[in-house]
């Protein structure tokens, strides 16, 4: 015993062995992706003979990419957060029928992903042929409506299926403000409009400036809705000019990984300031408490409120899902209907190709596969980050959580290069997007654990030392069971995560293995939008029907916990 | 083997950059109830926690029964598990996913005795805490009271020789505190064990403590039985903290060498007889009378020593006493009374308390 702390050292280990796998997984990508950002040399060479700031420079002449990104984020925020702050209002503090059903609703446009929004927003807006401009031929307008594949339809796309983080961080900033805040001023003489103004609003705006600067340095990385309204234009953002110049012949490692990194730069510095701002103005409104607040009675107006809502279910959800239907049934895409021919052979195709099947298969396979290893990785290491007090357990978190301040598009790319550059041969197979996957969705794995490792009140575990138990022993009997709801929420995020994945996917997919949304997005992109319809359906479906467990099983664990 | 249970010495414990437990000795005998008493921040938790293994010391040293269980000289830190110790704590920690029964069954299962045996000790547990009809409920549905006796249980039933109680009543209202106050004390005295309490309440400190060890600021400002806490508080932050107390400034007017009272001159010029716990050093400038010791009369004031005219300002009826706030000449002083004993606003009385009552203070 003498010279030792042994408690230490067991946990030590461990920390260690994290830090190093996670470290590796997360960090030796980007090293490779600054390296061949500086190569000015032969983009093959590997270690690097010759470097400069050649690239860097090269990405002035690409001005009107950064012109095109900054347009389109910036549209693609206001709307978002317009969206946003007026639902999260709606639904937080006026009282409607069915509110807490619509937020749930709320969040079903991120599950479709802006891949499959766009698809179907293709389908509904293309200039003469989209279904709304057909609807506005027909009742006598001219011209078109609404030109999808623009800057704005970008935008628009990117907000309506990118922005729901904007809705439940706005509405996460005005559900935990005290209501006696409200009350006082109400009782002290002010009314209703002087006290949203003066004691509400203010309250709330730290939040709603978090919430902006977030979704900005979101949409700065966004990638599957410029891929898919973007490119047929020939109309670049940033993330699709890095896609372009992997995939032009000859490929420009070089640009791209310059033009990856900085973008990343950008948005570390967008996230930075991002949490200086949540840091210093989270003075009253965060008390750790979430309160209902007391919903204002709103009159008459409670109709108009709830249809702004259920408008915004309609362009989210309603419309793009009856489009990609409507389009997967059809022998040939048409919206006029005296055209229509109903057929189910897309989605025999979808099971008869055999790229297709395979694609769809591999897919589940590694949501099963990231979601369950991932799941078990994972809670040791939330474990440690916020229990432990082995050295290093502080670091883990930074590591484990750096893949959200890499655009995914961009981290696609430093994987290729890295595990192109090593001579262990999981290039092009599913091991590497396992991998890859459990890189990147190490930080949603991470956040969903730590919410319910935060509310385990920590004597609960302690208890269970002081009474005897081994550290293996207590996680085993004390901390698994009571983690129980966390687990199963995070495995069915992760799962969901893996199956819509684009951005890592989309670099490291090879013949042999296919997954399901680069499959959808070339197909879209090769003419086939009858099947990418209806693998789009597919994806969805398997999505949503994730989520619906995901949704009762909280519902009755947050039963169980009452 | 040493005759203390617990010997804790020069004890620190930093996080960071701060000192939560400032260098603090103390012994813990076989079978004595020990209580650390002090305000939040004071470092008392952090000191039995350090106890516990749950909370890494800086330096000094732990021994349970003569055996370190943390020593920074010898570089040793045996883990929680491995102490023998049992604690109860200020939340319960009762395990929500367990019935009542596996609650209290973990430390025997953990020690894989047999079943049977098991089975006997819990239910043995149990009937202490006057539980045994709930053993196969859940035990998240439990009230606050049942979840404090289950915890209880837990932390006897493997028949530990030292249990550690940390504020362990504070969440309970207060009638429910003052009756597991009475029966917590019967079940230490039962059951033989050795016990540190921690608790931020004085009352509570006095009423089931051997002796109460008062901490302020990482460190300990007084050791005693709850009557020497009580009656002779070394310290400012003593009388303060523990009972109410009025604090009156002044300087000493002699300084006799042996027992026998010390003249204080307070600062409006009234002559007091005090007493002193510690050989007096002639620069102490307070005494403390506390607010129970102090008679109140209507007859005119005699040639007593400890007597003096004032009147009575205001009145506030508590109940259980009376408090007085009376003017005087060294300025105002602070009177409960029994409810029996009544003034009226405004009244010229004579305040008076005995010099065993009047206590300098030593800082």
């Amino acid at each position: 015993m003498r010279g030792s702390f042994p408690r230490v050292s067991t946990q030590s280990i461990v920390t260690l062995l994290i830090l190093l796998v996670c470290g590796g997984l997360v960090l030796y990508p980007m090293v490779f992706l600054a390296e061949e950002a500086l190569n000015v040399g032969d983009p093959q060479e590997f270690p690097l003979q010759e470097w400069g700031l050649g690239n860097f420079a090269a990405l002035g002449e690409d001005w009107h990419i950064l012109a095109n990104t900054g347009l389109v984020a910036c549209l693609a925020t206001v709307m978002a957060v317009i969206f946003g702050f007026v639902v999260a209002w709606i639904l937080t503090r006026a009282r409607v029928p069915g509110g807490s059903r619509l937020e749930r609703l709320m969040e079903l446009p991120y599950y479709m992903t802006p891949l499959v929004g766009a698809l179907a927003w293709a389908i509904l807006a293309s200039p003469r042929t989209g279904a709304l401009n057909q609807l506005w031929h027909a009742i006598g307008g001219n011209g078109d409506l609404f030109d999808i594949y623009s800057p704005f339809g970008i935008a628009w796309v990117m907000a309506l299926f990118e922005g729901t983080v904007a809705f439940v961080m706005i509405s996460a900033a005005m559900k935990s403000m005290d209501p006696s805040l409200e009350e006082t001023s109400r009782v002290l003489g002010a009314g209703k409009f002087r006290t949203v103004m003066k004691v509400t609003l203010p309250l709330v705006m730290p939040g709603v400036l978090g919430a902006t600067i977030f979704v900005f340095a979101e949409m700065l990385g966004s990638f599957a809705a410029a891929y898919v309204l973007g490119i047929p234009g020939r109309y670049y953002v940033i993330t699709t000019a890095i896609w372009q110049a992997t995939t032009s012949y000859p490929p420009d490692y070089g640009r791209a990984a310059a033009m990856g990194i900085s973008l990343f730069a950008v948005m570390l510095v967008t996230l930075t300031i991002y949490r200086l701002i949540v840091r210093r103005g989270n003075y009253t409104t965060i008390t750790g408490k979430a309160f209902r607040p007391r919903a204002m009675d709103v009159g008459r107006a409670t109709w108009v409120l709830l249809a702004v809502c259920w408008a915004y279910i309609l362009v989210a959800v309603v419309l793009p899902m009856l489009a990609l239907l409507l389009t997967s049934f059809q022998r040939f895409a048409t919206v006029i209907v005296g055209q229509m021919q109903f057929t189910l052979v897309n989605y025999e195709n979808a099971v008869r190709f055999a790229a297709v099947r395979s694609a769809l298969v591999n897919s589940l396979v590694l949501g099963f596969g990231v979601a369950t290893f991932g799941v078990l990785f994972m809670t040791v290491l939330v474990w440690i980050i916020y229990r432990s007090r082995a050295p290093g357990h502080g670091l883990i978190e930074y590591v484990a959580m750096f893949p959200q301040a890499v655009p995914r598009l961009v981290f696609g790319l430093a994987l290729l290069w890295a595990w192109l550059n090593i001579p262990i041969p999981i290039y092009g197979t599913l091991w590497l997007l396992a991998l890859a996957y459990f890189t990147v969705l190490m930080p949603l794995g991470v956040r969903t654990l730590a919410g319910v490792m935060l509310q385990i009140d920590k004597s609960l575990e302690e208890c269970a030392r002081v009474c005897g138990a081994s550290w293996g022993y207590q996680l085993r009997t004390v901390t698994m069971p009571l983690l129980r709801p966390g687990i199963v929420a995070a495995w069915l995020l992760l799962f969901i995560a893996s199956v819509r994945e684009l951005g890592v996917s989309i670099f490291l997919v090879g013949p042999n293995a296919q997954v399901i949304a680069p499959s959808i997005a070339s197909a879209w992109l090769s003419s086939s939008t009858e099947l990418s319809t209806a693998l789009a359906i597919i994806q969805t479906s398997a999505v949503f029907v994730a989520l619906a467990i995901l949704f009762r099983a909280t519902r009755r664990f947050s039963g169980e916990l009452r | 083997m040493s005759e203390a249970r617990i010997e804790v010495s020069n004890l620190v414990v930093r996080y960071g950059g701060v000192i939560a437990v400032d260098g603090v000795s103390f012994t813990v005998g076989r079978g004595e109830h020990v209580t650390l008493l002090g305000p939040s921040g004071c470092g008392k938790t952090t000191t039995l926690r350090a106890i516990a293994g749950l909370e890494e010391p800086s330096a000094g040293a732990i021994r349970i029964d003569g055996r370190a269980v943390y020593s920074s000289a010898e570089r040793r830190n045996v883990p929680s598990e491995k102490r023998g110790v049992s604690m109860v704590f200020q939340s319960y920690a009762v395990w929500p996913h367990m019935t009542v029964f596996d609650n209290v069954a973990y430390g025997l299962r953990v020690r894989k005795l047999p079943r049977t045996e098991v089975a006997e000790q819990v239910e043995r547990a149990l009937g202490l805490v006057q539980m045994r009809e709930f053993a196969s409920r859940p035990a998240s549905n439990l009230s606050g009271g049942q979840q404090q006796r289950v915890a209880l249980a837990r932390a006897v039933a493997f028949s530990p020789t030292v249990v550690l109680f940390d504020e362990p009543l504070s969440n309970l209202d207060a009638k429910l505190r003052a009756e597991m106050r009475v029966e917590l004390h019967e079940l230490q005295r039962r059951l033989g064990i050795t016990s540190v309490y921690v608790t931020h309440d004085q009352e509570e400190a006095l009423a089931i403590s051997d002796r109460v060890i008062v901490m302020n600021n990482g460190g300990i400002e007084q050791v005693g039985s709850p009557e020497t806490i009580y009656n002779r508080p070394k310290s400012r932050f003593v009388a303060d903290f523990v009972g109410s107390a009025n604090l009156i400034g002044g300087r000493m007017k002699s300084s006799p060498n042996g027992p026998g009272p010390v003249l204080f001159e307070t600062a409006g010029g009234v002559l007091l007889q005090a007493r002193a716990a510690h050989a007096p050093h002639g620069d102490e400038d307070r005494v403390a009378i506390r607010t129970a010791y102090i008679d109140l009369a209507l007859a005119p004031p005699n040639n007593a020593p400890n007597a003096a005219a004032g009147n009575v300002r205001q009145r506030l009826f508590h109940g259980d006493f009376i408090q007085y706030i009376v003017d005087w000449p060294a300025g105002q002083l602070i009177v409960r009374r029994p409810p029996t004993e009544l003034f009226e606003e405004g009244a010229a009385v004579t305040i008076s308390f005995a010099a065993e009552h009047c206590v300098l203070l030593e800082t």
